[in-house]
Order: C-alpha cells, then structure tokens, then sequence
C-alpha cells in the first residue's frame, strides 16, 4: 500500500492528510494521484506564502463561493471548510471549540464553518498547523445559514480584514430531476431573479477586487476558466461512472475525496485540469487490472454528509470486518453532476449558475437516492449534526431524505454527531451502531 | 371586559379573531414572522394572523419528518399546521427570516408532495434577505410587488394604493398606541408588568388592528395602574411568544420593562413612512426595521441591545435562549460585554426548552432570584 508524501502535513482541500483517531495506519491513500496532490498543496501552500509575504492579497472564502473569480485575477484563495477540517484532522478542535466556548459561544453554536475563527481567536501561532493561516485580507461568505454574518463578521475582527457577503435568495423551486439538464439548461432550471440577484453580486465583489487590488478583471480570462473547469468536471464524470459501475469499488472513499477535492479547490487550472485526468487514469487502470479497495467487498454503502475529518480513517475499518465498502459520497457525484456549464456568451451568470444552488443540489434527496442506485449501495449512512440543520439532507432536513431511500429499498443509518467537533465523537458507540446496522439492514439485502 | 382583559383572551386564544373573521364569510391570511408585511394583506381584503406555536402542544407530528434540533417553535408550528389546529387559514405567507422558518416553508411544500391526503393551504414565500445593502433593498422590492401580486391573485382583485395606505396608516396608528403603552411600562415606577406587555403587543398580532387600536385607546384612558416594585429588567435573545419565562421572573419581585425581541417591543419600532409609495415604503420598512438577529451585524445589535436597556433604565439584563435558535446567540457575547461595560449585570439561560418543565422552572427561578439578590445587594450598602 502507498504511503502517502506527507503524513502529517497539509492538503489544500477536502481531504486532510492526518486522521482523527487512532487509525492512522489505516489512512494511508491507494492513488498516486493523491500522493500527487498532498505534494501540489503543500508546494502551493509554502509558495502561497511567499507570495503574501510580497504584499499581495489573499482570500479566506466559503467553499460555495465563486473562486473562479479569484483564479481569473490570480488571487490566492483557501477555503474556510478547507482550513476548518485541517484543524480537526490536527485534533485541535477540542481545544479551539472549548476556548471559544469559555468566551460565551455556546457549545450548540456552529461547528464546520466556525472552527477557523475559533483558531483566528486564539491568536497563537505556535498551537496552529503550519503558524496559522496567513492574514486574509478579504474574507467572502455566501449568506446561506443564520450563522455565515455572525462568523464572518468575528473572523473580520480578529484579522482586520474586509467581510464580503455574498447574498443568497431562497430558492422556490424544488428543481426536479435538476442533474439532467444543468449543465446545458442552467437558465431555465434556476429562477431568474436568483441568477440575476447573483450576477448582480459577482459584478460588485469583481469591482471591489479591481478598486482594492489594482488588478483588472478580463472576461475572456474567465471564459478560459470557465471551459477548462467544464473539461476538468468531465473526467470526474467519468471517474464516478466508472467507479460506479465496477464491483469491487476499485477506490476507497478517502481516496475518492482526498483526490476529488484537492484537484475540485484548483478547478480551472492546468494542474486541476492535470490532476483529474490523472485520478480518471489512474481509477480505470485499477480497473482493468481488477485492483480494488477492498478485495473482500459484499456490501456497498453510501456516506452522505461532508467527510468525517476528524477521523478519516472510520470507513476503512468495516471494509476490513465486513466487506462493506463505502463506495461513493456527494463529493465525487457533485463534481460529475453539479458543475459543469454551457457558458454560451455569459461566463459571469453561468458562473453564478453553479454557485447559487449549490446546497439545494448537494442534499437533493431524489439526487442522492438516483447516485445510490446508480452505485449499487444496499445501505446509506448519514452525518447528522445537530449544529448546521441546513446542509444535512439539504433544505428539509435528513428523515424526509430518510423516507425518499427506503421508498427506494435502502435502508439508512443516521449518526448524530458532528465532522469537525471531535467532542462529540464516541467511536466506539458510533462503530456500535454502524456494524448493527450493517449486520440487520445491509448485508442481508447484498446477496451473495 | 376591560380592554386590558379582553387583549389578554385574544393574546391566549389566538383563533379567536380570525375564526370570527372566517364564521363571517371573510379569508385568513397566516403568516410566519413579522417580516411578513402585514399591511399588504389587510389591504388585499385578507386578516392577517400571525402564526405561533404552542409550547403545550407537542410536536408529535412534526418529528415524522424533522429532526428535533432547529428552533422548537417553529417545529410546534409545523406540528400544528399539520394536525389541523390552523383549519382556518385560507393561505400562509412565510418569510425567509431564519434558516427554520425557511425550512418550515420546505417541509410544508414537501410533505404535501409526500402525502397527497394533507391538504394546506396555498403557501407563499416571502424571500427577505440579510443584509442592510442597497442592492438586498432592490431585491426585497421586488419581493413586494411578488407578493402584491400573490395577494391579488387570491383575493381576485387588485390591491389599490389607496386600500395599502389606508392598512399603513391604521398600523402605524396600532404601533404609535403601543409606544405610548410601553412608555408605561418603561415609566418609573413601571406601571405595567412584562407579562401583560407581552399580552397586548401579541393580541395586536391576532386582531384586526382597528379592533385592537380601539382597545389600546380605551386602555390608555381608562386603566390606572398601581405602580410595581422590584429591580427593572430587560430581556434579550430569543422571539418569546409565550408568558412562561416572564411570569417566572416577575414571579421574583422584577419587572420586564422592555426587551428585544419580535414578540414584544422590538414589533413596533418602525412606523412605515407615509410620506413615500406606499409600495416602496413597505419596502424600505421591511428591509431597514430594528435589527433582528438575523439580519443584522453584532454590532449594530449591540448597540441595539445597550441603548434599548438604558433607555428602559433597566438594571440587569436577562438573556433567554431557545435551543438551536443560533442567530441571536452568536450575538451574545458582544452584547454581554456591551452591558457589563455599563455597568448592567447580566444573567443566561441558553438552550431552552419551548416548554418549561417544572424543574426547569424551578432552576430557574432559582438562578434569576439569587441574582436579583446580587444586583440588590450593593445598593444595601
């Protein structure tokens, strides 16, 4: 098995390299192509640096913000969530989560998209991976939740950095069968006064950057942008329908993220565009010499939820007892369904296209269960976290997604904890409840 | 009755009106939040009926189809809704005002399409966002003219701007009584007890305002009031649309002479601006009103939450949490530290149960006289 290049250091996105507990030995990656990216985050990382250190600016943005925006000015960007699951992987949430809330933040409060300020507020270098974040001097959040104004303004305090909010209207529509026509009918499948009120955004927050940076923005820049994203998510497209397709699940989970996301925070660079071809290579030739994540598969599972960062290694551990193999997540599947466009003349309103309904598309129930059939799960096992109702099974919350899979014959397991706040974490219990639910709902529905 | 008796039948049966309405041929329009522009339906015809929940009521179910960890309230509200005790309404308009309203809004339009035997009413979404920006004020104007437009096509008529400005100046009357109310309850001695503030603001919420304007007139001429005892308190936190906490603290020798929340003081803050478009002027009212949790940065609700308990010439201020209601919770802090640098001791009660358990009353009580006696206790000196 190859050992990952950078066992305890940094990725730049979905995938954190160290694991929360005390499976370590289990989290090392399969795919050279995430030994690849760990070594591009921390090259881009130490490089990042020194471009600030220079003096230029550097954003600290929400994972559903436009940072193709950003890539089409060449400004640094890293991601909250991104940081945020660095954080927990490093075992510092505990800490961070009990400093803030000895300050008066209650322990009910937002966890995934609050742990970077609990970190900023600590103003202690030398507990933080790495020194810290560099100072951002922008910091941008879609208003998607309650909670986005009330951290971001805090962040702003504690870096002396500009909060930009990004407006979100709700959607009205319910946006039926939304996967089949995204990417080419956009404009018609979201309500035009939410396209409109986000184009609107993008056109400030654009001249904010050229007022504050001196940089000027190019549409054709962006046009290049837009088209090499649409190449980049066609080999994730690719990759998911061909990992879907194949029994045993040629890849594990953690791989799946760690080589996903890491290229998907570098979408619309050569290197992005690089790197997801190389994991589609990499995954059909796995394929085609019948490699496999595990060998022994008799059960495949689906994880819906953001990654459990501070234990990344959890899924590994019921391949090994069971053969039961968490084959695919909502990372992979929105990186194949979700983000390409047909930008025809308007990057800019394609662009707000992909951000707008972002959270409506990722937790769509009846997406969700078309991804389970699609990868052949018997079972699907959702993170619930009391601290963020809005993600988890989307707009309605998960036992309505509950319903929609087992109308669908798969039956679900919801684990009430939380992805960041190891605090909350019992893994025995939570290890408990997932081989029960294996053993009863799983197993005897996989056949031989 | 007295008019302060007859506000508080209304406040406790909230139906009481609206079914009135109904039993005479008229429609009822629910509506969710007080960022629900009110106006708009008294003058497409409709009564307006605010929608709350019942902390007695349970959510048996509601949890059918939601996880127990977003704001109880509005959970009970769904319950309700589900259950049939809101068989009155004839359509609900329900506000973007926190992520579990929204989600009230996403669980009503999904379950029906889940059970086909559930009939609602037609529901509307009222898509208020967060900021003070410019550009948010563009697009909850256009909102407006959505729901003008929602609301003709119920009524089956056009709304004049004649008939809204006729529905605004009624209820800036209603708010221009309620001030004079509070001054009242903000006198000192303090002539009025935050339980029966609370009364007669949430009866306003039920009532046909022009009912409710006679009532406040004839309260304010006739009613003479004992003066109260005890320290002056102000609460702060969650939307309290219930008497439970109140009588609870002022069941230890205080009174509640002001606080911020929608329910209560915070609901006539901002006239609409009758020199505008009446349109525009609900508009703007709407998008710029006294800051509410959600909408508004921790500093401005800082800044909100100190000048409104001096002004009340509060000494300490109470903090009261529903559990999973996060906005006004991230303020908290801020606001503690804003205070204490008055000089306003103050006390917190987070993660609430909607409904109080006798233990949790007595807890209570408890933790709120022992600090009363702390506040008290300098001044023996």
């Amino acid at each position: 098995m190859t050992k990952t290049a950078e066992q305890g250091g940094a990725t730049r996105g979905g995938g954190p390299t160290d694991p929360g507990s005390g499976r370590e030995e289990r989290t090392a990656k399969q795919l050279r192509s995430s030994v690849e990216a760990a070594a591009f985050q921390k090259d881009w990382f130490k490089n990042t640096r020194q471009r600030l250190s220079d003096g230029e600016p550097f954003v600290l943005a929400n994972a559903d913000t436009p940072h193709e925006l950003f890539l089409t000015m060449d400004i640094p960007v890293v991601m909250t969530q991104w940081w945020s699951a660095i954080l927990s992987a490093k075992r510092l949430s505990p800490t961070y989560f009990d400093l803030m809330n000895e300050r008066g933040y209650q322990r009910g409060l937002c966890r995934y998209c609050s742990l970077p300020l609990a970190c900023a507020m600590d103003h202690n270098p030398e507990r933080a991976p790495w020194g810290g974040l560099p100072r951002p001097t922008l910091l941008l959040a879609r208003l998607t939740c309650d909670a986005q104004t009330k951290i971001f303004e805090r962040l702003a305090r504690e870096y002396n950095a500009t909060f930009f909010p990004l407006e979100h209207g709700a959607p009205t529509s319910s946006y039926p069968r939304w996967w089949e026509r995204i990417k080419d009918h956009w404009d018609e499948v979201i309500e035009s006064h939410r396209l409109d009120l986000m184009v609107e955004e993008l056109k400030t927050l654009i001249r904010f950057l050229e007022v504050t940076t001196g940089k000027t923005f190019s549409h054709a820049r962006l046009m290049d942008v837009m088209e090499l994203i649409n190449r980049q998510e066609e080999y994730y497209k690719k990759t998911r329908d061909l990992i879907a397709a194949t029994v045993p699940c040629p890849v594990s989970l953690t791989d799946q993220i760690a080589s996903t996301m890491n290229s998907q925070w570098h979408r619309g660079t050569p290197w992005g565009l690089h790197h997801a071809r190389m994991f589609y290579e990499e995954v059909k030739e796995r394929v085609e010499k019948g490699e496999a994540a595990c060998r022994n598969e008799k059960a495949r599972l689906m994880w819906i939820g953001p990654g459990l960062w501070h234990n990344t290694a959890f899924y590994r551990y019921f391949e090994e007892k069971y053969g039961a193999v968490f084959v695919c997540s909502i990372y992979l599947s929105l990186a194949a369904d979700g983000y390409a466009r047909n930008v025809a003349n308007d990057p800019l309103r394609a662009l707000a296209s992909r951000h707008v309904s972002m959270t409506e598309f990722l937790y769509h129930r009846d997406w969700l269960v078309k991804e389970a059939k699609l990868h052949g799960v018997r079972g699907a096992v959702i993170i619930v976290s009391r601290s963020c109702i809005r993600p988890v099974g989307g707009s309605v919350g998960w036992k309505l997604t509950r319903m929609a899979f087992e109308a669908a014959g798969i039956p679900v397991l919801p684990i009430y904890s939380d992805v960041v706040d190891a605090r909350e974490w019992n893994d025995a219990e939570v290890t408990s409840q997932v081989s029960k639910f294996i053993e009863e709902k799983v197993l005897p529905i996989s056949g031989p | 009755m007295e008019p302060l008796e007859t506000m508080q039948t209304y406040y406790k049966r909230r139906d009481l009106a609206a079914r009135k309405w109904k039993a005479k041929g008229g429609k009822v329009v629910g509506y969710v939040s007080d960022d629900v522009p009110e106006e708009m339906i008294r003058a497409a015809g409709f009564f307006p009926f605010r929608i709350s929940g019942d902390p007695w009521g349970g959510t048996e179910e509601a949890d059918r189809y939601t996880e127990p960890f977003y704001d109880p309230s509005v959970r009970s509200i769904l319950n309700m809704l589900l259950t049939g005790q809101y068989d009155f309404l004839d359509f609900i308009v329900i506000s973007h005002s926190s992520d579990a309203i929204l989600k009230l809004y996403y669980h009503l339009r999904d379950i029906q399409q889940i059970d086909s035997t559930l009939k609602l009413p037609d529901l509307h979404l009222f898509d208020i966002l967060h900021t003070r920006f410019w550009m948010t004020g563009l697009y909850i104007r256009d909102r407006v003219r959505e729901l003008k437009k929602k609301l003709e096509a119920w009524s089956g008529k056009e709304m004049s701007n004649e008939a809204l400005s006729q529905a605004i100046a009624v209820g800036n009357e209603n708010k221009n009584l309620l001030k004079k109310v509070s001054s009242l309850r903000a006198a000192e001695p303090s002539l009025l007890s935050g339980v029966e503030s609370l009364q007669i603001i949430g009866s306003s919420m039920v009532m046909l305002k022009e009912e409710h304007n006679k009532l406040l007139r004839q309260f304010l001429i006739e009613d003479k009031r004992p003066a109260r005892d005890g320290l002056r308190l102000f609460v702060e936190g969650s939307a309290i649309d219930n008497l439970q906490f109140y009588e609870l603290v002022e069941s230890c020798r205080a009174t509640i002479v002001a606080e911020d929340h929608d329910w209560g003081n915070r609901y006539f803050d901002d006239p609409v601006d009758p020199a505008l478009d009446p349109l525009e002027a609900i508009a703007e009212r709407y998008h710029l009103k006294s800051p509410s949790p959600r909408m508004h940065s921790i500093g401005r609700r800082v800044a909100y939450c100190v000048e409104r308990a001096m002004g009340a010439k509060s000494q300490g201020v109470i903090f009261f949490f529903l559990e999973w209601d996060s906005a006004p919770a991230w303020d908290y802090p801020d606001q503690k530290k804003g205070l204490e640098e008055k000089g306003i001791p103050t006390l917190c009660f987070d993660m609430q149960k909607y409904l109080l358990s006798d233990p949790e009353k007595t807890r209570i009580k408890t933790r709120v006289e022992q600090w009363l006696e702390s506040i008290r206790r300098p001044s023996r000196k």
